[in-house]
């Protein structure tokens, strides 16, 4: 018997929604297959979206009728995780503004705060700051003198 | 065998290159984002001043410690640090969790020193014999092959079948995105300019591995990964008598390594996958591949490094390389004056010759240097405070995945694949398989497309996909790869049942 | 009399003054040299025979980069972003330049392209196994006769020089061969190696690189390659049919005259230099001088070549 609340349970309703979404994007691939003026392009495509579709349908069906309780975000803290994402997508578009060193300071800071769950001490934050500058300058210049990478 | 090639590649001077080489390779190849193409790429201009038996043993060294590197970032952060690395994330990181990680480096060492040696043997000593192997894969056994690696795939989602395909069918569309190879539509880019050059493999590794390890590294206070305060040097001693005891998976997994590395385009990845799914479906009934089996890792790392030695041989014998960093090396030779192909083994059969050696004798110096360099690396990743740990990590996946391509696009395109690999992992999707679909979609769709077009102009459709004794091979053993398990599950079941 | 001399002085004035701009232009520091492709192809392996001479004649290092991606669209898209100081150059090809942009919109236009260099080109050929029943071109031309699109030939991609060679020849010998497309020459001399296909149509950059265990039936130039006199050219044979796949140099179109001219000398100046000519004829290409300044008439002519042709085989409207 299924009990009632492991079918509202977060880990349930994700999965659903996920394998839902595997089915849209094997429709859109098949949409978009019909634009293609090569046959050979084809092929592949329609094919491996249908297998696409098949399986996030039978998955989909399956949790359906057998909801269990598991999967799910978990614990953990959002505004951390947040930060984390956050920052790093702003260095991305950050970058030709202000150059990659800088850039990449506001994903190290984002980083670095995201994960410290410690009280800030004057140690830790003399510490771990001027690692985090040492462990970037470095890095950066690795790859821009030594492997020639242009970094903006 | 020319023995007296092995004296010239003793100097002290091609020992110095081929122990730098191997060191920087290792330290390449652990980086995320840093693959060995790129660091052959920019050691190529060195070599012209060098002989072309010494520049070719620091390139081969600098690619034999990149494959084995890899590992590190694969066993301690869950991201495979070169492709070739994948497979070893499957036992490589549960086993770092549970505080066996300095254990799992060590055997990554061990197992890939054997198996470099066993493809730098066969190289020397069956080259233009496995040559023509390489040369009987047509696109047909391409296709095959891939349809293999992904029925692996299946069998490798323990009780998650569905979402696993599901997911390395997804894999197989990212990898349509962009312009086709073999029609020249565009295709999946909906207009946009960014999506044109499509997902890199390396770009989707780091996205789809190392972005959810972040997100969840942040989220909770506890360590990453668990201290164990015993003595670490008595772990080397461990491995050696696991590896020992493990001789024929050793065997095994690098001969298919080597058989592998010898199909242009196959690659490490490919080899690290069939050869854990052997290693798996012969396990012993204690064995649990995918929770931390030492097995596991031996299998995978012997594999991918058996590549380095395999890859070499269409590259030298038929002038075809098997990766891209043969294709440098291939450049490299071109620039020397050095004639690869057919005539080379003969004509320049002191610098081949030469160059064999050298590559052994990097192997076998990977193995102290490995060790000391894993050690090393263990006790940074697991001492080091998680909040300096994490934005570093970021930091060299931005950095890394920049350098693919020189574009900023690509970064963005890896940060969205890690958000989405990290949500869609929450629910039973897993990374592996969107990643081996998207490195497998290319080889199948080519493989298939080919195939077709030559059956059909041939008349011989069904013959063409059917009747070649290789592909029936292939086909047999994913047959019995996916009916295997489901067959061995209901003997137990009914076994358990009768006990009853 | 006056008017002469003041036009004699002008003249010379003006050319002083280029010569004095052109010496403006200098290099810096080491120079990227970035290849839309993956490593191995024919234009990785001319771009490093040009490196050594590089940094000899010139004393800066050339760093060769890879940026593969769409058949090359994904590198040339992005070289008008680069820095335009003369530090950045991406090698060219043709027809890719000419055909990708009229099939479809893959983020760049020919014209915006600035090439100033080409320096060779790889002419096409037919490439059969050493092992083949085909001696000749014309018992090439009577089995695919015989066999209406029996004879399979491997090439690299679609829509490339080997395609478009492949259409253009079956026109002209009246034939229906099948043109199976690969992923680069590497691939398409894979399969021919081992006997997947017939033959192929790849360069004589193949012949040379597989030596004895291929055969070249004919090679698309005007005179035989010296590497190879004993193989007739296609126009010998009666077929008027000459061309490849022609590679250059481009740098990004922010970069000034001077800049241009400075690389178009430089790059004429390995081109010229006879140990490197010779090294390119070993590895079987066929050396071009087109620089800065013939460059535009060169593409105009080139342009509606492939344009005809593509249009013909249907690739394009």
């Amino acid at each position: 018997m299924t009990q009632p609340s492991a079918s509202k349970s977060q880990g349930n309703i994700g999965s659903l929604i996920v394998s839902a979404l595997f089915v849209l994007i094997g429709f859109v691939t098949l949409y978009d297959s019909t634009s293609y003026t090569d046959r050979d392009s084809q092929v592949f495509p329609q094919t491996v979206a249908i297998i696409l579709i098949i399986t996030a349908a039978i998955s989909f069906v399956t949790r359906f009728l057998r909801p269990i309780d598991s999967d799910g975000f978990g614990r953990g803290v959002w505004w951390r995780r947040l930060l984390l994402v956050a920052t790093m997508f702003l260095t991305c578009f950050a970058m030709p503004v202000v150059g990659f060193l800088a850039a990449g300071t506001i994903a190290f800071a984002g980083g670095l705060i995201a994960a410290m769950h410690e009280n800030w001490t004057a140690k830790t934050i003399v510490l771990y700051w001027g690692c985090g500058a040492l462990i970037m300058v470095a890095f950066f210049s690795l790859f821009k003198f030594v492997l020639h990478v242009p970094l903006p | 065998m020319e023995l007296g090639h092995f004296l010239s590649a003793m100097t002290p001077f091609n020992i110095a290159l081929a122990l730098f080489g191997v060191i920087a390779g290792t330290i390449v190849g652990s980086i995320p984002g840093l693959t060995a193409t790129m660091a052959l790429a920019v050691l190529v201009p060195i070599t012209f001043s060098m002989d072309p038996a010494s520049a070719l043993i620091l390139l081969g060294a600098i690619y034999t410690g990149a494959i084995y590197g890899g590992a590190y970032a694969a066993i301690l952060l869950n991201t495979p640090g070169t492709p070739s690395a994948i497979a070893t994330t499957f036992d490589g990181y549960p086993m770092a969790k549970r505080g066996d990680g300095d254990l799992a480096v060590a055997l990554a060492c061990f197992a890939s020193v054997f198996g470099g040696l066993v493809g730098a043997f066969a190289l020397l000593l069956l080259a233009p014999p496995l040559s023509r192997v390489a040369l009987a894969f047509g696109p047909i056994e391409y296709f095959w092959l891939s349809v293999f690696g992904l029925s692996l795939i299946a069998s490798l989602s323990n009780g998650n079948l569905m979402k696993g395909l599901a997911g390395g069918a997804f894999g197989m569309i990212l990898s349509t995105v962009g312009v086709a190879e073999i029609s020249a539509d565009i295709r999946l880019t909906f207009g946009s300019q960014v999506l044109i050059g499509g997902f890199g493999v390396v770009g989707a590794l780091i996205g789809l591995y190392c972005i959810p390890v972040l997100i969840d590294l942040v989220a909770v206070p506890d360590r990453h990964l668990q201290v164990e305060d015993n003595v670490k040097s008595v772990r080397i001693g461990e491995a050696f008598r696991l590896a020992m005891r493990s001789k024929f998976n050793l065997i095994r997994s690098s001969i298919i390594g080597t058989l592998v590395g010898i199909l242009p385009g196959a690659g490490g990845s490919v080899a690290g996958l069939v050869a854990y799914s052997e290693a798996k479906r012969t396990a012993k009934p204690h064995q649990r591949f995918g929770e931390g089996e030492p097995d596991g890792i031996l299998a995978t790392e012997s594999a991918n490094n058996a590549t380095v030695g395999g890859g070499f041989i269409p590259t030298l014998v038929l002038g075809i390389p098997g990766t891209p960093p043969d294709a440098i090396v291939l450049g490299a030779l071109l620039v020397q004056g050095v004639r690869t192909g057919p005539a080379m083994f003969t004509q320049s059969g002191s610098i081949v010759y030469t160059f064999i050696y050298g590559l052994l004798i990097a192997t076998v110096l990977m193995l102290p240097a490995g060790l000391l360099i894993g050690r090393y690396a263990y006790k940074s990743i697991v001492t080091i405070p998680k909040a300096v740990l994490v934005p570093t990590v970021g930091f060299m996946t931005i950095i890394g995945t920049f350098s693919i391509r020189n574009s900023i696009s690509d970064v963005i395109i890896m940060l969205c694949l890690g958000v989405f690999g990290w949500v869609v992992a929450r629910f039973g999707f897993a990374a592996s398989p969107i990643v081996l679909g998207l490195i497998l979609g290319p080889i199948a769709e080519q493989g298939f497309v080919q195939g077709w077009i030559i059956g059909a102009a041939t008349n011989n459709l069904v013959g063409m996909f059917f009747g070649r004794p290789i592909s029936q091979a292939i086909l047999a053993f994913t047959i019995i790869t996916l009916i295997l398990p489901v067959f061995l599950a209901r003997k137990q079941h009914n076994s358990g049942m009768e006990a009853d | 009399m006056l008017r002469r001399s003041i036009l004699k002085a002008g003249a010379a004035l003006a050319i002083a003054t280029s010569f004095a701009t052109g010496a403006n232009a200098e290099l810096n520091g080491p120079v990227n040299y970035i290849i839309p492709f993956g490593p191995g192809g024919e234009s990785d392996i001319s771009a490093r025979l040009q490196q050594p001479f590089f940094k000899e004649k010139f004393g800066q290092d050339m760093i060769v980069s890879y940026q593969p991606g769409g058949g090359g669209a994904v590198g040339w898209a992005s070289l008008n972003g680069l820095n335009g100081d003369g530090q950045t150059m991406m090698g060219v090809n043709l027809p890719h330049i000419i055909i990708k942009p009229a099939q479809k919109d893959v983020g760049f236009a020919t014209e915006n392209l600035n090439t100033f260099y080409m320096f060779h080109y790889t002419p096409d050929a037919i490439v059969v196994p050493a092992s083949s029943p085909y001696q000749t071109l014309a018992d090439f031309v009577a089995y695919a006769k015989a066999n209406p699109a029996q004879v399979t030939m491997s090439g690299s991609g679609k829509a490339s020089a080997n395609h478009l060679a492949q259409i253009k020849f079956d026109k002209m010998a009246g034939i229906q061969t099948t043109y199976v497309p690969f992923k680069g020459t590497g691939a398409s001399v894979t399969a021919l190696l081992g006997n997947q296909v017939k033959a192929q149509w790849g360069y004589t950059t193949v012949g040379a690189a597989q030596g004895d265990a291929v055969r070249m039936l004919a090679v698309a130039m005007d005179e035989r390659h010296p590497l190879f006199p004993d193989v007739p050219t296609f126009k010998e044979l009666g077929y008027d049919m000459t061309g490849g796949a022609y590679r250059g140099i481009a740098l990004p179109n922010t970069a000034s005259a001077e800049t241009t001219k400075m690389w178009s000398d430089m790059i004429a100046e390995i081109n010229a230099d006879p140990e490197f000519r010779q090294k390119m004829l070993d590895g079987g290409f066929a050396m071009l001088d087109v620089n800065s300044d013939e460059m535009a008439d060169f593409m105009a002519a080139r342009a509606e070549e492939y344009l005809n042709d593509a249009r013909a085989a249907g690739l394009i409207e």
